[in-house]
């Protein structure tokens, strides 16, 4: 079975996070049964019980109230509602490089931003959560925001792609006239259709 | 509707798979039968380039046996007839990612829709080649002028006959009539004597399927190209039709061949 909450130690004492998604019948009876399994679990630290992005009302505060009072030796408990930050911002930050050419075949699939530093030939793809920065000749497919993200974009220095997707968008160029663009170009999502900019600095 | 999936194949590379695959599947869609192109070179697709659909490809035949999407989400229409469908390879995959019973599998849905289901296989005798011969009613070998093409077309022709699919037929590819004529290239005559099968039909060497292919527009589709009227010709055959094998089109051939002789 996999557990209603999680644990995360910090400087400050033991955060429990309850899983998302869980009615509060089963986060209050997977907490008593912590409790009956280990009343001293939490001996001398603080815990703070993380209710983000869980409404509760009157009496289920204070049923839950009742159930943590019952953990021993505990020091003090409090109520939080952090957002857990440290996986959101690992998210959208994080940003992995490319220091070579992607050729026909080859394909790059990561949840953070990518940046390519070479080109992206037809035939290869890239596949972002994020971002995808090309510092070359983009012509192969890409796809930002592929985790649904629609604020991702692609940004190249020649764009020229096979096939470009942001989130669940996907558009490819007209059939006929596709000079060579060597202006850096941006493509993002404007209501609902990809549009491309020239990128001003 | 119950389909017949004809496999293309040849074992030697570059004499012509994809380009008659591309140009016998537009020019049976020409001839208003339901076409389903699928391209079985897993790792090194070719054929949406050549038919110029490679922009549209979201889902390949890789994702349809792993389940990712449907069958008809992978299928892209041409952007010339309605009849006409492409099922795309995987690139960034390799053969060992389909298996024969998959690929039978596939090629019997698909069966149920097209009159006509038309394989790219890819060059080689190994997984990739088992895997695109997997369910298919009929065989065409391509082979060129040359003895190694000849020789390879000799072993895949053993190779359909040990797996069940005898009487293949054979197509000819980039013959240059006057080089036969003096000599110099491998006559049909003697090819066909070396294989012993149905000849199919003959396509003279032209440099437009170079620009065609390269423009993702098959060479069937131009009225004008001797190429694509005897890829035209293939798929009337293939139709039942009773065409003259080419000895109209040689008659031409010669006639042009020998009026140009004559102005020079």
């Amino acid at each position: 079975m996999v557990s209603a909450f999680s644990f995360q130690v910090t400087t400050k004492g033991v955060i429990m996070n309850f899983r998302p998604g869980l009615d509060f019948e089963e986060v209050k009876t997977s907490l008593e049964q912590h409790v009956q399994d280990a009343r001293d679990f939490f001996t001398g630290v603080d815990i703070y019980l993380n209710l983000a992005g869980r409404d509760l009302t009157i009496n289920e505060m204070s049923d839950l109230m009742e159930v943590v009072r019952k953990y021993e030796n505990v020091n003090q408990i409090y109520f939080t509602a952090k957002e857990n930050k440290k996986k959101r911002h690992d998210k959208n930050q994080d940003t992995i490089l490319i220091r070579r050419t992607l050729r026909s075949g080859q394909r790059i699939k990561y949840h953070t931003n990518i940046v390519v530093i070479g080109d992206v030939n037809p035939g290869a793809e890239v596949i972002a959560g994020g971002d995808i920065i090309v510092l070359g000749k983009l012509r192969g497919v890409v796809h930002a925001g592929a985790g649904g993200r629609e604020e991702a974009q692609v940004v190249a220095l020649s764009l020229q792609p096979t096939q470009l997707r942001i989130a669940s968008i996907i558009s490819r160029p007209p059939d006929e006239g596709q000079g060579d663009n060597l202006a850096p170009e941006r493509a993002y999502i404007k209501k609902s259709q990809i549009v491309v900019d020239k990128l001003r600095n | 509707m119950s389909g017949k999936t004809i496999v293309i194949t040849s074992g030697k590379g570059g004499v012509g798979k994809t380009t008659s695959t591309a140009n016998i599947g537009t020019a049976l869609a020409m001839q208003e039968q339901r076409v389903c192109l699928i391209d079985a070179d897993i790792g090194l697709r070719n054929l949406d380039v050549v038919m110029g659909l490679e922009n549209r490809i979201v889902y390949d035949i890789v994702d349809v046996v792993e389940g990712n999407c449907r069958l008809e989400q992978a299928l892209i229409r041409d952007k010339r007839y309605e009849n006409l469908f492409l099922l795309p390879a995987a690139q960034t995959r390799d053969k060992s990612a389909v298996n024969p019973a998959q690929m039978r599998n596939v090629i019997d849905r698909l069966k149920e829709e097209m009159d006509y289901v038309i394989v790219d296989s890819p060059a080689g005798i190994e997984q990739g080649f088992k895997n695109a011969i997997a369910g298919a009613d009929r065989a065409i070998i391509v082979t060129t002028p040359e003895v190694s093409a000849v020789r390879d077309a000799d072993r895949i022709i053993g190779l359909l006959e040990a797996e069940g699919l005898h009487k293949p037929e054979v197509v000819v590819n980039r013959i240059r009539i006057e080089m036969v004529k003096k000599g110099d290239m491998m006559d049909i005559k003697d090819m066909i004597e070396i294989l012993a099968i149905e000849l199919l039909g003959v396509v003279p060497d032209d440099e437009g399927i170079v620009v065609s292919t390269n423009r993702g527009e098959p060479v069937a589709l131009n009225e004008n190209s001797q190429a694509g009227q005897a890829f035209r010709n293939i798929a009337r055959r293939i139709m039942g039709e009773e065409l003259p094998l080419m000895s109209l089109e040689k008659a031409t051939f010669f006639s042009k061949l020998k009026k140009i002789v004559g102005l020079s």
